[in-house]
This record gives structure tokens, C-alpha cells and sequence, in this order.
């Protein structure tokens, strides 16, 4: 066992409202620089939808993530023969129309226009080469679309739905969509950091933030390539890759990232959890179906007294155990399993859960009327609006029974909570339902209350980075007194 | 403290340097000007031992005008494009092959040179009178082992390149033939003035491309023989001249050209080009579909 901790993250998409304020607090700290300009660290995709890059879920085209070749997990993207042949142009890299073109508008025209018959207009300005473009895409293009003819239609998910379900998705009685946000992952077994030819790429050993060290970066692009999620990206002006960094600086002093900080529907939790490091590989090894088990079964439990020591031999400081323990993470992943991995079939063991939406009640419509047909405060699972197929494609590895069992548990939540509150739902109905959904009235409490009346605390518990300790080990403190911030040191130069 | 022992033994080791390259420089103009003449002149003049590409220069400072001389050192294609009557008699006498500029040439030098020339001329024996490299009649065997270290497959004892990097020669090679930096040797024995001038060409190649790399790696004696075999040997076979020449090579560059990028296209071509442009395409813009 070699037992480490992770900060893993889980967002509740039944609370995302859409709103896009983490993506903003991201944009405002980190990407707001030249030649970052069309990177989103954090993105919200309206799905059914293409997202942002366009389809980057095809990895027939975009060639993410690891294949299973003789029941060893290879990199789609590269191998040790095609990193040369391939290492001034990756075969597999998306193209920045496939992200957008970032624009601004021409403001100033609207104060310095000379005076004439028309009113002054704001031109869209490339803020690339800053001639003026005509705008066909952006980072969240079709949002709140879910129908859209273009961009939903074309959602790669829907290759697990048969075409009259798909047909009956786009039928205006039933639409549906909801609302994916995304950062990176920080995965167990990030395919960015193993496609690395200069070993730019990291994952921190005291807390799996993966980064990529900007001074060993020589800008060769393998990671955009090789992320299934394209949450690296490549800096056009200083010739190097970025990424998300989980805001290891706002981390590091105990206060959560600014995306999870800012998020109005507070749908963002964040805890450590404690994983077996040895049995990686062999998780990434699985077959598609068993591949949430074997995820799951990498997360220890902080509680068992076994872990608790080997973690402490393996130098996970006391304070992070006790993170560990407290953390909702834990609680969403592996004790009340509603949160489940996206695409957990690139094999990367992302450590961002995502608890699956809930579909609004079913409508039908006769003459120009369109009405509530369903019974009760849901839709039967097996006919609603979004087809379990597709949520089991996109949170399951394809696995329906994972997502159903999700699903059902968060109805019997609720129907037990509205029989407590309200009172016109049988409470004898509400706990046969719990039963059904294999959970207790009191784990139904505790999901309610870290769902809807969890607060700051109980919804980021951020571990003690211990960086003092960290630098005391190795320099005097006082050197770097009044000499910290944000910045880089030297600065990087393109073709330096 | 420790720093300061290598510093002074290093200070040391420099004063002994500069003494020593003092003591160097200060016997050197003699030993210098012998060694120009050596790079420079004697491929192809001798002092007193008869004529090579070039005249036998013994006494020439009599027979020539002075300053005739200095000016012809330093630049002898000047001097014939200029239309100097002696000179261009000499380039018509010496089957158009014209003394080529030797680069960075002072008045100084071609003084000293003169000099140099009229010393050795009073000398009963000038170790410049010239090389007895031919002193046996050369065999079929020579012209075999000749051809081996002009095409590469013996290499130069001393390590230069071997001739046919930048030579061609009676259509050895084929299609591709040598190299095409320096003249085609087929006729090199004729146009140098026979195969002793040839042999002491060999001995230190003078032309400014060639001296730069032989000066250093020079064509060991014992390989002089075989070469000068070979080179006499050569004979010009038919081959096609002009556009006919250029053509199976043309040919030839095309198909692998053709190869090279059906190779490309194997290891490229299923690239990933535009997934949103190419999507858009497919589904028809929104525009269309009101229509």
C-alpha cells in the first residue's frame, strides 16, 4: 500500500444554475493575460451540447486519453515511436477555431466615430491579431440551447441513444439540458503528465494537484493532445502549455479555489481523499464496466485504522488524515455513491465527481396545450426526458445501473424530505422508496443537509498545506519575507 | 587561501607561454615565408626544378620586371582581365590555366616572397626544387588503388575527404556522378601540365577551396601514386550532355519526391484538421436551414 492524499472535488449539477461566475472568477485571476486569452481553466457547457473545445469528447478525432492494448493502459495520443516522428506537429492537435477565436469589440469607435447618418458601432476585434472577425463561436456557444440544431445535435454522448430517442429528446415537449461545468480533473492517472517529453508535468505527491513547472516547459503542445478533457492549454505568447492549477495558492493558505469560492448555487465541494497509490494502474487496467468499482475501490477509507497508519508512514501529516475524515468528498464518492466520474472510459481516474442532474417532469402536449403528465414530483427514471443512456455515457463508463442508482437515491431524498416538511406524501411511500434506493431516513438527513444547508466549512474542507514546514526544511523563511506573490520569477520568454 | 595557490600557478604557466611564444615569433618571418611558399606556390612552381602547372620560377626576378612581379601575385585574374600583355601571353602558354588569387596577399608578402624566390635561386640545392615522387613508371595496380581512395572506399590516411565528394570523373557514379563543388577531373592531367605537375599539385592542393581542408589533412605521399594513376587513366566516356544528362536525374528526383510524400501522407494524414469548421459544414449554417 503506498497510501496519499488527494484534493478531489465534487459538483452537484442539480444545483448549477448556469450562471458562469466561476468561469469569470477563474478568467479574472489566471487566464486574463495575452495569449491566454481563449483559455477557460473553468468552463460551463450546456449539454446536450458540443462544449468547449468543440466535441471534445470524440477521441476518434481529438485522440485523448489511454486505450487498453494487451490489458495495459497506452496512450491514444503518442508512443515512444511517434513522439519524434511527431514532435514539431502532433497529428492530434485541435486547432484554436476549435476552441474560439477570442474577440473584443472596437469601443473606442463608439466615442471617436466622426460625426454622420448612423449611429457608431462596437466592431468585433480579434484579440489575436486584432483585425476585425466575424464571430462564429465562442467558449459557451448555444448556451442554454439544448435543442440547437448545430451544437446540441451533434453531442458525441448521443452515440449511445437509439435514434428514436434521440428524436424524442429534440421534441419540443421534451427538451431538456443542463448544465456541465468543468475544470481539470487532477486526475490519478493523468495522460497530460505521461505524454510529457520534456517532464514538464506533475502531480504534486502532498495533495495530486497536477501542474505543469513553467521554466521545464519547451512548449511542444503533447499534453493538449493527449488530455481527453482539453483542460490543457497551449500559451501562444510565451510558447508554453497551461493549465488549471486547483488555485494552490489560495489552496495552500486554507481558503478554497476561486471557482468553488465564487459559485453562486454553491454546488462545489472540496476534500482530500486518501487513495492506494500501488494499485493505479491496475484500476486503469479494468474493463470498461468494472472501471467505477475499481476507481472507487483505490479510495480508502480514512476511518479504518489500518489506513490511518499506513498513510501516516507514507508522510501524510496528521492534520490531513483528519481532512481526510471530514472530507464531503468521502461522503459523496464512497459512502452515499451519488457522485460519479465523467468519462471515467479515458481511463485518466479523474478525481472530479459529478453528482448526475435530475429531469424536470415530463410534458405532454395535445392541441396547442402542453401539460404535466407525470405522477408525483418526478418522471419514471426508465422515460425521462434525458434518457439514462446518455447520463450513463457521460458520469457511468456506460454503465446505466451506476447512474440509476444515483438518480434514485436523490428522488427518495427528496420524497422523504417533502413527506417531513410538507406532508402530502405518504411517509410509509417515502421510506419504501429509501429502501428501494438502498438508503436509510437518516443518510437521507445527512445527504439533505450537505446538499441544500451545507455551509462554507462544510462544503470546502481545504487541508493544512503545512508549507511552512515544507520550506523550513530547506531554507531559511525570513528569505522570502515581503518577496511572495503572484507572478513569475523570471518571466517566460518564447524560444528561450 | 586555497584560491590563491592555481591562480598563481596559473599566472605562472602564462608568463612561461608568452615567453615561449615570444622566443617563437621572434625566429619565425624565415620559417613563415617558407611555409606560404610551401602552401601557396609549390603545387605548382618549382625553384630550379623544371616546370609543373606553373613555370619553373629560378631567376625570375631577372627575367621579370619587379614590380611587374609584385602586382601579379597579388592578383593575376586583374591583371589578364586588364588585358597585360605578358599576362595574358602566359595564361595562352600555360593552356588557359591562370594562377588563382591567393586570398589575403599584402604587398609585404609578395615582397618577401620574391625574396624568398631569389635566395633559393643561388642555392645550388632548394629544398623547393621539387618532389621525385614519380620515380617509377605506373602500374595498372596503381590505377585500381587509385580508384579506391578517389571514390571513398579506402579512406585518406590523413582524413580528408575523398575526391569524388566534390569531383566528378569520366561518368563514375552514374546518374548521380561525384560532386559538383569542384571541376570534373576527367582532363585534370592534360590541363595541370602532366602527371608530375599533377603529383605535385596533389602534394598540397593550392586552389582556395581545396587548400583551406588539405592544409591541414594532406594527401599522404604513398597515396599520391595510386591518384595520379587513376586520374591519368580516366577517360572521358560518352555521356549525354544538356538537358539529356539532367533528365533520369530529374526523373529520379520527382519519384522521391512522389515517395516522400506518400510517406508524409501515411504518417500524417489522418491528422486531426478542423473538427467545429468541418461540423458546421456538415450540418449546414443556420442561415440555410431558415431558407
Amino acid at each position: 500500500m503506498d497510501i496519499r492524499a488527494q484534493i478531489s472535488m465534487v459538483f452537484h449539477l442539480d444545483k448549477c444554475i448556469g450562471c458562469h461566475t466561476c468561469s469569470i472568477a477563474c478568467k479574472n485571476i489566471w487566464t486574463d493575460r495575452k495569449g491566454t486569452e481563449y483559455m477557460w481553466w473553468n468552463n460551463v457547457e450546456t449539454k446536450p451540447g458540443t462544449g468547449y473545445p468543440t466535441r471534445w469528447e470524440d477521441q476518434e478525432q481529438y485522440r485523448g486519453g489511454w486505450e487498453l492494448t494487451d490489458g495495459e493502459p497506452s496512450l491514444k495520443s503518442t508512443s515512444k515511436a511517434e513522439v519524434f516522428p511527431n514532435i514539431f506537429h502532433h497529428p492530434a492537435m485541435p486547432s484554436m477555431d476549435d476552441y474560439y477565436e477570442p474577440w473584443t469589440y472596437d469601443y473606442k469607435n463608439l466615442f471617436n466615430a466622426p460625426e454622420g447618418d448612423d449611429q457608431p458601432t462596437a466592431r468585433p476585434l480579434s484579440m489575436v491579431s486584432g483585425e476585425p472577425i466575424d464571430v462564429e463561436a465562442g467558449p459557451n456557444w448555444d448556451d442554454d440551447l439544448g435543442g440547437s440544431p448545430i451544437y446540441a445535435a451533434n453531442d458525441h454522448n448521443f452515440s449511445a441513444l437509439t435514434p428514436q430517442q434521440k428524436a424524442q429528446l429534440f421534441a419540443v415537449e421534451r427538451l431538456m439540458m443542463f448544465y456541465f461545468p468543468r475544470i481539470c480533473n487532477h486526475c490519478l492517472n493523468p495522460a497530460c503528465v505521461a505524454a510529457c517529453p520534456s517532464g514538464a508535468l506533475y502531480k504534486r505527491g502532498e495533495d495530486g494537484i497536477v501542474l505543469i513547472d513553467q521554466n521545464r516547459c519547451r512548449g511542444w503542445r503533447s499534453c493538449v493532445a493527449a488530455c481527453p478533457y482539453k483542460k490543457t492549454f497551449f500559451n501562444w505568447q510565451t510558447g508554453k502549455s497551461e493549465k488549471c492549477i486547483l488555485c494552490f495558492p489560495r489552496v495552500e493558505t486554507g481558503q478554497a479555489p476561486a471557482c468553488f469560492h465564487s459559485c453562486v448555487g454553491r454546488i462545489r465541494y472540496l476534500g482530500v481523499l486518501l487513495y492506494d497509490a500501488d494499485r493505479i494502474k491496475e484500476a486503469a487496467s479494468s474493463r470498461d464496466e468494472d472501471l467505477i468499482e475499481a476507481q472507487r475501490s483505490l479510495i480508502l477509507d480514512p476511518f479504518d485504522p489500518k489506513v490511518v497508519e499506513a498513510a501516516r508512514q507514507n508522510g501524510v501529516h496528521d492534520s490531513v488524515i483528519e481532512s481526510a475524515q471530514k472530507s464531503p468528498v468521502y461522503k459523496f464518492v464512497k459512502v452515499w455513491k451519488i457522485a460519479l466520474p465523467p468519462h471515467l472510459e479515458y481511463r485518466t481516474m479523474p478525481m472530479l465527481f459529478y453528482v448526475p442532474p435530475l429531469a424536470p417532469v415530463m410534458s405532454a402536449k395535445e392541441g396547442d396545450v402542453v401539460s404535466n403528465v407525470s405522477k408525483g414530483l418526478f418522471h419514471d427514471l426508465d422515460e425521462a426526458r434525458l434518457p439514462l443512456e446518455y447520463l450513463a455515457k457521460l458520469f457511468g463508463a456506460g454503465d446505466t445501473g451506476k447512474v440509476r442508482f444515483a438518480l434514485k437515491k436523490q428522488m427518495a431524498v427528496r420524497v422523504w424530505r417533502r413527506a417531513l416538511t410538507v406532508g402530502d406524501i405518504e411517509k410509509s411511500l417515502a421510506e419504501r422508496m429509501l429502501r428501494e434506493a438502498e438508503s436509510s431516513p437518516e443518510e437521507a438527513d445527512a445527504i439533505y443537509k450537505m446538499t441544500a444547508l451545507c455551509t462554507f466549512n462544510d462544503r470546502f474542507v481545504v487541508p493544512p498545506a503545512h508549507r511552512e514546514m515544507a520550506i523550513e526544511m530547506m531554507e531559511d523563511p525570513q528569505e522570502h519575507k515581503q518577496s511572495a506573490g503572484f507572478g513569475f520569477l523570471s518571466a517566460p520568454k518564447r524560444g528561450s | 587561501m586555497r584560491t590563491y595557490i592555481p591562480i598563481a600557478l596559473r599566472m605562472g604557466a602564462a608568463v612561461l607561454i608568452t615567453a615561449l611564444a615570444g622566443s617563437r615569433a621572434s625566429c619565425a618571418p624565415a620559417a613563415e615565408v617558407s611555409d606560404d611558399f610551401r602552401q601557396n606556390c609549390f603545387s605548382c612552381h618549382t625553384i630550379g626544378g623544371g616546370r609543373l602547372t606553373g613555370p619553373d620560377l629560378k631567376d625570375i626576378s631577372k627575367r621579370r620586371d619587379g614590380d611587374w612581379l609584385l602586382r601579379w601575385i597579388q592578383g593575376p585574374k586583374k591583371m589578364i582581365e586588364a588585358g597585360d600583355g605578358d599576362a595574358v601571353r602566359l595564361k595562352d602558354e600555360f593552356r588557359g590555366v591562370v594562377m588563382p588569387d591567393i586570398s589575403a596577399m599584402t604587398p609585404a608578402r609578395a615582397e618577401k616572397l620574391i625574396q624568398l624566390i631569389a635566395e633559393e635561386s643561388a642555392k645550388e640545392k632548394s629544398p623547393f626544387k621539387g618532389l621525385s615522387l614519380i620515380d617509377r613508371p605506373l602500374l595498372p595496380s596503381d590505377a585500381v588503388a587509385g580508384r579506391a581512395l578517389f571514390t571513398g572506399d579506402v579512406r585518406l590516411k590523413n582524413g580528408a575527404p575523398p575526391c569524388i565528394s566534390c569531383h566528378s570523373i569520366g561518368g563514375l557514379g552514374g546518374v548521380f556522378g561525384g560532386g559538383g563543388l569542384g571541376p570534373d577531373l576527367t582532363e585534370a592531367v592534360s590541363r595541370l601540365g602532366g602527371d608530375k605537375a599533377l603529383a605535385a599539385w596533389l602534394v598540397s592542393p593550392a586552389s582556395p577551396v581545396m587548400r583551406p581542408v588539405f592544409q591541414r589533412r594532406p594527401i599522404d605521399a604513398s597515396e599520391v601514386l595510386p591518384l595520379t594513376a587513376y586520374l591519368k587513366g580516366a577517360v572521358a566516356k560518352e555521356r549525354p550532355t544538356g538537358a539529356q544528362a539532367r533528365l533520369p536525374f530529374l526523373i529520379i528526383g520527382i519519384m522521391s519526391a512522389m515517395a516522400l510524400l506518400a510517406a508524409f501522407d501515411a504518417m500524417w494524414g489522418k491528422r486531426l484538421r478542423s473538427v467545429r469548421r468541418a461540423l458546421v459544414a456538415r450540418n449546414g449554417s443556420l442561415e440555410d436551414r431558415d431558407e
